[in-house]
């Protein structure tokens, strides 16, 4: 299984400080919260999804969009019907099915769950995991929360290996003469396979630990960093960049 | 004294003078933790150990009688993650082990684990590398200085961005003793060392070992030709205690412990074959992706030919990564091939009716372990059969643990490696399958216990396929062999 | 020396996120419409081996990293508190001051709290943030059979891991 949200590229999103793309992202979301003009926020969600194809390229894009897709076609279904006050758009005998606030309410709340989407995948797919620990750190994530994510990443691919495993292995011992099961034999079943998972990744816990303090974790003295973010060399023009944007984008868009 | 930042580097020309002891064990006793009513056994009893420092120790004993707590014992983590009763006085470099904790020893003694799996903490070969280094504080430039050097040393250099998921079993004990170079630590200790290495960095493990200026403690269950020379001093752990006879007499000794003395169970066995079964194999293609270190290339696995009948014993040797796995996946039908088919008694089968007809013994029992007990582990798929009443399945497992010197009201995670293995025998004994593989069987196994499991499991006329990178204990069993390598299999 | 033991919660807390992130994404049984996913019985086995702290960080961190890692960083946040609050919860409710099972009564509630909670949960946040509350109304049944199954498969591994792995105990915090 892979862990990995990063898409290998070269754009520019790519070389902005990962500090300062963290607050552009957060800014860009409580944007799409903000009143803003219905074709401004369109607008905005083709330059987020233009700024990503240009960046991670246009499959991503699209694997993103699909990702996205069922929730939207629910939404964009529902949402019409629910609105039942305004002018009415479409009448099926006395009842009113769609209205024209409807229907604007539903083209809102579509864009700004696109454009949350997208903000918030472009981050990860132009960032290393490991940068973004390294920004969250410099803004005073305390190194052992930083530690349990990082350890958390390494042993999710182990315990899913075990995982699959386990229940390659519980398959393997079924006995020949057995009948068709039932939906819940199937999920009685399922108990032995997850308790022998957990077992399994529980036994790894004294392990973990002692490996930790071996290699140092308790040591008082300040540790020190072996990756830093100092290739990147324009931190502040990144900031002042992350917070014009959003400011930018939304005296344009003010409704 | 705290170790200072740059880890050892100031000790060891003043203490050479003095002859100090690395490392003194005295009177040790330790009983790990019972999780049932009764007690355990104690595994340590007035246990001592001198080493002096600079010298280079190895410390025999059979799998399974203590070798790695003693390790841990020695490092501060036993029995503080792993509980139990410790006694006696331990002392390192001078100071008492019982003032210290695990992370004041990271300039003193460093420890590669048996098992590597369980020693990385980092989401890179580099991270993990840099991670204890981190911890002393050291400065970036002496970091970088001495992880570069190291993984050329070990050649990791093509790795150094890998996840240790992405790394076979040699590569990471290669991290490992990496880690060992950039610690530089007084005292090394190595449990296995020599394990999943192959042979051109087994030369270099020796080579480093010869010419270090260390202490260095290395721990073995099985007596290898690179040990010839290389010590200054060999000690046996037997009988919860340490001896150091000369090693003329400790070595029959060693070899009497491990079983080496006893008939080969498999000589003059008698098989009792029902109905004769044939396996076959012709022209089967498989193809894996590799991880994303390689990307692109992927392996592909050709045989062209195979086969196993009923009551035959046949080998498969090959080095790591070289397919051996993703054949036996083939076989027991947890893959399906690309090409080539496989056939019993001349019909094609699908994969599920493989797995009704091969059992696949996987090298980690814990992954084929699934319920609280012995007996409930035993009775699962029996008692899944219409066709056997309560009475007769209680019987069937009862006969079966006392075969395989299993108790029944056991529990198998707090049981020995040995036992763990018996029991997933066990359990595909009653499974009764035509044919088994057995994947490294004989990897954590004395070579008696290992064909002890070999010879009950034919017993019946079963085909077995075992699979090792053992020569030597290929050598022992076979009747016929194939090799692998790269993919390619060839018979013997 | 028993006394410092942070590498040990580091450890705990790590492993048994990464235990969540695996069950929400790997094992999915397939039903009627669509797949069902495990995490809750990870959390109740969480929630009820290693108390309200551990449930907590992990149940949270791991729903998030999965949603992280699938592509869905927008429920994120909302996954956190939601299954956040669900561990805690339920470890409060269940928890004991010796080692005695806790009593069916208490069970049967935490059962319940864990349904609410992630039903209501998800149906106000993610109708306040995300989409609508029509859209999100539409949810609870599924997040209801989710979490029961869940629940109820929880209650069956706890005991079972517990009989399987006794050292366990010695892990706690």
């Amino acid at each position: 299984m892979t862990t990995s949200t990063f898409v290998a590229g070269k754009g520019w999103l790519y070389r902005f400080d990962p500090r300062a793309k963290i607050l552009l992202m957060l800014l860009l979301c409580v944007w799409f919260f903000l009143p803003v003009h219905l074709v401004g926020l369109y607008c905005v969600v083709a330059l987020v999804m233009f700024v990503g194809a240009l960046n991670t390229g246009f499959s991503h894009v699209s694997k993103t969009f699909r990702s996205i897709l069922p929730m939207l076609l629910f939404m964009v279904l529902f949402m019409p019907f629910n609105v039942r006050t305004g002018r009415p758009l479409f009448t099926l005998c006395t009842l009113t099915i769609v209205t024209e606030e409807g229907l604007l309410q539903a083209a809102r709340l579509a864009g700004r769950f696109i454009g949350i989407s997208y903000v918030c995948t472009l981050l990860f797919a132009t960032t290393i995991m490991n940068e973004v620990m390294l920004a969250l750190r410099w803004y005073r994530l305390p190194y052992k929360a930083g530690l349990v994510v990082t350890l958390a990443f390494t042993y999710i691919p182990f315990i899913s290996d075990s995982f699959n495993q386990i229940a390659e292995s519980h398959r393997l011992r079924e006995a020949d003469r057995e009948q068709g099961r039932k939906f819940l034999q199937r999920l009685r079943d399922l108990v032995p396979t997850l308790t022998s998972a957990l077992v399994v990744a529980l036994r790894s816990i004294p392990n973990l630990a002692m490996s930790l303090e071996m290699r140092g974790l308790g040591l008082q003295n300040k540790r020190s960093q072996y990756h830093n973010l100092a290739s990147y060399r324009h931190p502040f023009t990144h900031f002042l960049l992350s917070v014009i944007i959003p400011l930018v984008l939304w005296l344009l868009c003010k409704a | 004294m705290e170790p200072s930042p740059n880890g050892s580097t100031n000790f060891p020309a003043k203490s050479r003078l003095t002859m100090q002891h690395a490392l003194e064990l005295s009177h040790v006793h330790f009983t790990y933790r019972s999780w049932k009513e009764e007690v355990c056994d104690s595994l340590f009893s007035d246990l001592s150990l001198d080493v002096q420092e600079g010298s280079k120790t190895l410390l025999l004993a059979p799998f399974n009688k203590g070798k790695t707590t003693l390790a841990k014992i020695i490092c501060g983590v036993c029995p503080k993650y792993f509980p139990g009763m410790l006694q006696g006085n331990i002392g390192l470099f001078g100071r008492d082990l019982s003032t210290l904790e695990p992370w004041d020893l990271l300039g003193l003694c460093s420890y590669v684990s048996q098992n590597p799996q369980e020693q990385f903490i980092a989401a890179s070969v580099e991270e993990e590398l840099a991670f204890p280094l981190e911890s002393m504080g050291l400065a970036r430039e002496e970091m970088v200085r001495r992880i570069t050097a190291a993984l050329k040393l070990w050649g990791l250099q093509d790795l150094r961005t890998s996840s240790q998921q992405e790394l076979s079993g040699g590569e990471r004990k290669r991290v490992l003793l990496a880690v060992q170079e950039v610690l530089q630590a007084r005292l090394w200790i190595l449990d296995e060392a020599f394990d999943d290495l192959d042979q051109q960095w087994r030369d270099l493990l020796r080579e480093t070992i010869r010419t270090s200026d260390k202490t260095i403690l290395v721990l073995a269950s099985r007596y290898l030709e690179e040990f010839t020379d290389l010590f200054d001093h060999v000690v046996l752990l037997d009988q919860k205690t340490i001896h150091t006879p000369a090693l003329d007499d400790l070595l029959p000794r060693f070899s009497r412990l491990c079983g080496d003395d006893q008939p080969n169970p498999l000589e003059e066995q008698v098989l009792e074959i029902a109905e004769k079964h044939r396996l076959s194999c012709t022209n089967l293609q498989a193809e894996r992706k590799r991880q994303s270190t390689l990307l692109g290339q992927s392996f592909s696995l050709h045989i062209p030919d195979f086969h196993l009948q009923s009551g035959e014993l046949v080998t498969l040797v090959g080095p790591n990564g070289s397919g051996k796995s993703s054949f036996s996946r083939l076989l027991c039908g947890l893959d399906e091939p690309i090409g080539g088919s496989i056939t019993i008694d001349g019909q094609a089968l699908s994969g599920k009716e493989l797995s009704r007809k091969v059992g696949y013994l996987f090298q980690n029992p814990d992954l084929q372990i699934f319920l609280p007990t012995v007996e409930e582990e035993l009775s699962w798929s029996l008692n899944r059969r219409k066709d056997l009443r309560a009475e007769k399945v209680k019987s069937r497992v009862a006969e079966c643990a006392e075969l395989f010197g299993l108790t029944l009201s056991d529990t198998p995670s707090t049981m020995s490696y040995p036992q763990r293995k018996a029991l997933q025998a066990a359990v595909y004994f009653l499974l009764d399958r035509p044919f088994y593989i057995l994947d490294e069987l004989d990897s954590s196994l004395t070579y008696h216990s290992a064909l002890s499991i070999i010879a009950r499991l034919r017993q019946r006329g079963a085909g077995l396929l075992v699979i090792t990178h053992d020569r030597h204990f290929a050598s022992r069993i076979t009747q016929r062999g194939y090799s692998i390598v790269d993919g390619r299999m060839e018979s013997l | 020396m028993q006394q410092n033991r942070n590498a040990l919660k580091v450890a705990v807390v790590a492993v048994l996120t990464a235990v969540v992130v695996v069950f929400t994404m790997v094992v999915r049984i397939p039903t009627a419409k669509g797949y069902l996913n495990l995490c809750d019985v990870a959390i109740c086995f969480i929630a009820f081996t290693f108390g309200p702290w551990s449930a907590f960080i992990a149940a949270g961190l791991g729903t998030a990293l999965a949603d992280l890692i699938s592509g869905y960083a927008q429920w994120a946040p909302i996954s956190f508190v939601v299954h956040g609050l669900e561990g805690l919860l339920i470890a409060l409710i269940v928890r004991q001051k010796n080692d005695k099972e806790a009593p069916m009564i208490r069970k049967l509630l935490a059962g319940l709290v864990c349904i609410a909670t992630v039903s209501l949960g998800y149906f106000g946040l993610s109708s306040l943030f995300i989409s609508t509350v029509s859209v999100a109304a539409a949810e609870i049944p599924g997040n209801i059979a989710q979490s029961a199954v869940g629940f109820v498969l929880g209650l069956g591994v706890s005991g079972a891991v517990k009989r399987a792995y006794p050292p366990v105990r010695s892990l706690a915090w």
